[in-house]
């Protein structure tokens, strides 16, 4: 994988030319209203070729405006940007011949086959070689259900008929949005090793999720949030946003109570019960494991246990969600 | 952050009803959520039906009302004004004088006029000798209920008073009760003689069959890709807005056309229905047709967001079409208030088309007017919906 490129650096990117073999995205001030609602806010990104990009935020953040935006489907209401080159406002056609789209739902035809539905999307892109239609169905595990109903197919292989349908004209970016969800974790795993296939052969993969060990396997994340970018980095340097914090691990099952107290300690950045499991991110060195047993009103309690914990990427996104909110 | 919460499953052993119509409550419940958070629906299933009654409870009125009679009156003396006068105010036949009898013939057949008068030259002299003339009235039997109507009607010149009206009697002789008529009254129908209801309803059912499908698969086409999804996918893909609206809307069309000859067959083989005039002029007219309905089920399409809106919205303007196009009952017979509506329905112009050419055996000249607004109402139809698929990808 090549490694991320941490800046976001205007001035090295003037250059068209340069832009164009650098950066397979590149947007400044993008901005998107609805009915005078911001929904994407002054965005500056920039995607390098040949990564895989992640883009994180919660529901409604923007994320699927910002990826409509960049596909040529939508005009930002401000900012401007690019895609393989391509101008988001004059050169939206030619963008969407360069890119693939993946969405959750991606639109299959239900009553056609799996064969069928390759072939329209192909045909769609130009691109109706019956050779090459075939060695992706096989490649991808098509083999024996080519003639299956798109309705009757299983969700890991809709998922993946999805995919391939993006794919047949080779685009040099791939849009995934929540490529992932509620499909079985082979099938996650399969379709991330597929992921990596593509990017190695030099496809850009722009994907978003929830998922944060799918974060932890993107080269580079943005994480955005009230469609503001508030994170953007590499998943080990996004890390290091809490640099100068405590975070703890604590195994208790969840009690209000606790909660409660756990928000009302000092310092406290972020307070996340999921499970067994509750974890904090306090200002560093305010508490030790015992201090903080107490003040949670857990001493008298040895079942629980308290540690110490390196920082996740959960704990960041939940610790800068909770702040700009 | 929301905690999780580890709630113990119950699992309590569910009872007879719960096994059996489990989930039904709630899903009634979300039916009708869904169904008020689709306001639209809720217009159309509310509002078009109390908007349908009250139009087809004028319409259903059916009167001879403004029905046009051109007369030709070589006689002109005053009991020639008084018959046109009785069919004017008890037949309700607009009389309008034209030259000549082939004059009679050319707007019966263009259907500026339902029925025609010919009053002849010696009408009065004959009358005031005692010689009975006649009178000849010609009724377009290609609109069997109209042609009835005015059939009926024509008798209100032989009821007695008016008889005694035109009675002459001798001086010399006394008043004796007139066991014969005056005048006689020749009645003579045009095109389809017999009356024969098919004859005048197999066109109209051809026009209206292909606006059901035109209009429906149109509609519901476009309509079930936004539903699916693959609209939305397609909008990615370098597909163009008029490629997808062509590769959409040709297959219908085709298949209306297909139908169109289907039905034609099938309405000669069955019925005997004989087509008139130019089997290629009936093609053609169907091919200025099909792109008019077309055309409107993808406008339909631009307002629905579901097939079932779409449904709706289609059936909307068929039943309309049904009374108020001259399907059953002629478009003057329809009151003045509500005219207008036939005149912005295409099948109105399509069963003037279809009509003339079958039964009739008109031909391109006389139908110049509906060709001619087939053709306006694609080119409307067609021109708002490029309007509105433009307003909503931004």
């Amino acid at each position: 994988m090549p490694s991320a490129n941490t800046t976001r650096s205007w001035s090295c990117c003037r250059d068209a030319s340069l832009r164009f073999v650098k950066s397979a995205v590149s947007t400044r001030r993008l901005t998107r209203r609805f009915a005078g609602r911001l929904v994407v806010d002054s965005l500056d990104l920039e995607v390098p070729s040949g990564q895989i990009f992640g883009f994180l935020g919660p529901n409604a953040a923007g994320k699927t405006t910002t990826i409509r935006m960049l596909a040529g489907i939508l005009l930002p209401s401000d900012g401007e940007g690019s895609v393989l080159g391509f101008d988001l406002y004059r050169e939206a056609e030619s963008i969407k011949r360069q890119i693939g789209y993946v969405a959750q739902h991606f639109g299959l035809y239900d009553n056609l086959t799996a064969a069928e539905n390759l072939e329209f999307y192909s045909r769609v892109y130009g691109a109706a070689d019956p050779q090459k239609r075939n060695s992706l169905m096989d490649r991808y595990g098509f083999s024996s259900y080519r003639d299956v109903l798109a309705k009757n197919l299983s969700g890991g292989f809709r998922q993946r008929l999805s995919l391939i349908c993006a794919l047949t004209h080779a685009p040099k970016l791939l849009f995934l949005d929540e490529p992932t969800a509620g499909v079985d974790p082979g099938v996650r795993k399969e379709l991330w090793d597929f992921f990596y296939q593509l990017a190695e052969t030099g496809t850009t993969l722009f994907v978003t999720t929830h998922y944060m060990e799918e974060a932890e396997r993107c080269d580079h994340l943005a994480f955005i949030h009230h469609g503001r970018l508030i994170a953007d980095d590499t998943p080990e340097g996004i890390k290091k946003a809490l640099t100068g914090r405590d975070v703890f691990r604590i195994g208790c099952r969840y009690e209000p109570e606790v909660v409660t107290r756990a928000r009302r300690l000092e310092g406290v950045e972020m307070v996340n019960q999921f499970g067994n499991t509750l974890r904090l991110v306090i200002a560093r060195k305010r508490y030790d494991e015992m201090a903080l047993k107490q003040a949670l009103g857990l001493g008298e309690r040895p079942e629980v246990s308290i540690e110490r914990d390196q920082p996740s990427l959960e704990d960041v996104f939940v610790t800068l969600t909770s702040e700009s909110t | 952050m929301e905690p999780a919460v580890n709630a113990a499953p119950k699992t309590r052993d569910p009872s007879w009803p719960a096994r059996v119509f489990g989930g039904f409550v709630p899903v009634f419940r979300k039916e009708f959520i869904e169904i008020r958070r689709d306001p639209r629906l809720v217009v159309f299933i509310v509002a078009f039906p109390v908007v349908l009654l009250i139009l087809f409870g004028y319409a259903l009125r059916i009167q001879l009302d403004n029905v046009t009679m051109a007369v030709f009156d070589e006689d002109g003396q005053l009991p020639a004004l008084l018959v046109k006068d009785r069919f004017h105010q008890e037949g309700y036949l607009i009389p309008v004088e034209v030259e000549s009898l082939e004059d009679i013939r050319s707007w019966i057949d263009q259907g500026r006029a339902r029925a025609g008068l010919h009053i002849p030259k010696d009408f009065s002299a004959k009358l005031v000798e005692n010689e009975k003339p006649s009178l000849t009235l010609y009724i377009d039997g290609s609109l069997p209920t109209l042609a009835l109507a005015i059939d009926n009607e024509s008798g209100t010149i032989q009821q007695t008073d008016f008889k005694r009206t035109l009675y002459f009697s001798d001086p010399d002789e006394d008043a004796k009760e007139f066991a014969e008529d005056p005048f006689r009254l020749e009645v003579e129908t045009l095109y389809n003689p017999d009356l024969i209801d098919v004859w005048f309803f197999l066109p109209a059912i051809i026009g209206l069959l292909i606006m059901q499908v035109g209009l429906i698969l149109t509609s519901t086409a476009v309509v079930r890709e936004r539903e699916a999804g693959t609209l939305e996918q397609l909008i990615v893909t370098p597909v163009t807005r008029l490629g997808f609206v062509m590769g959409k809307v040709i297959p219908y069309a085709l298949i209306s056309f297909v139908d169109f000859n289907l039905v034609v067959g099938a309405g000669h083989l069955v019925f005997g229905v004989p087509v008139a005039g130019s089997d290629a002029l009936l093609l053609f007219s169907a091919l200025l047709y099909i792109p008019a309905i077309v055309s409107l089920g993808l406008l339909i399409s631009t307002f629905a967001e579901t097939q079932q809106q779409a449904i709706f919205l289609s059936v909307f303007i068929l039943l309309p079409s049904v009374l108020l196009s001259g399907f059953i009952f002629p478009v003057e017979a329809i009151p003045v208030a509500i005219r207008p509506l036939s005149y912005l329905l295409p099948l109105t112009y399509f069963l003037e088309i279809i009509r003339g050419i079958m039964i009739k055996g008109i031909g391109f000249a006389e139908l110049m007017i509906p060709f001619s607004a087939l053709v306006v109402f694609t080119a409307v139809f067609t021109a708002v919906c490029v309007a509105r698929f433009q307003k909503k990808l931004h």
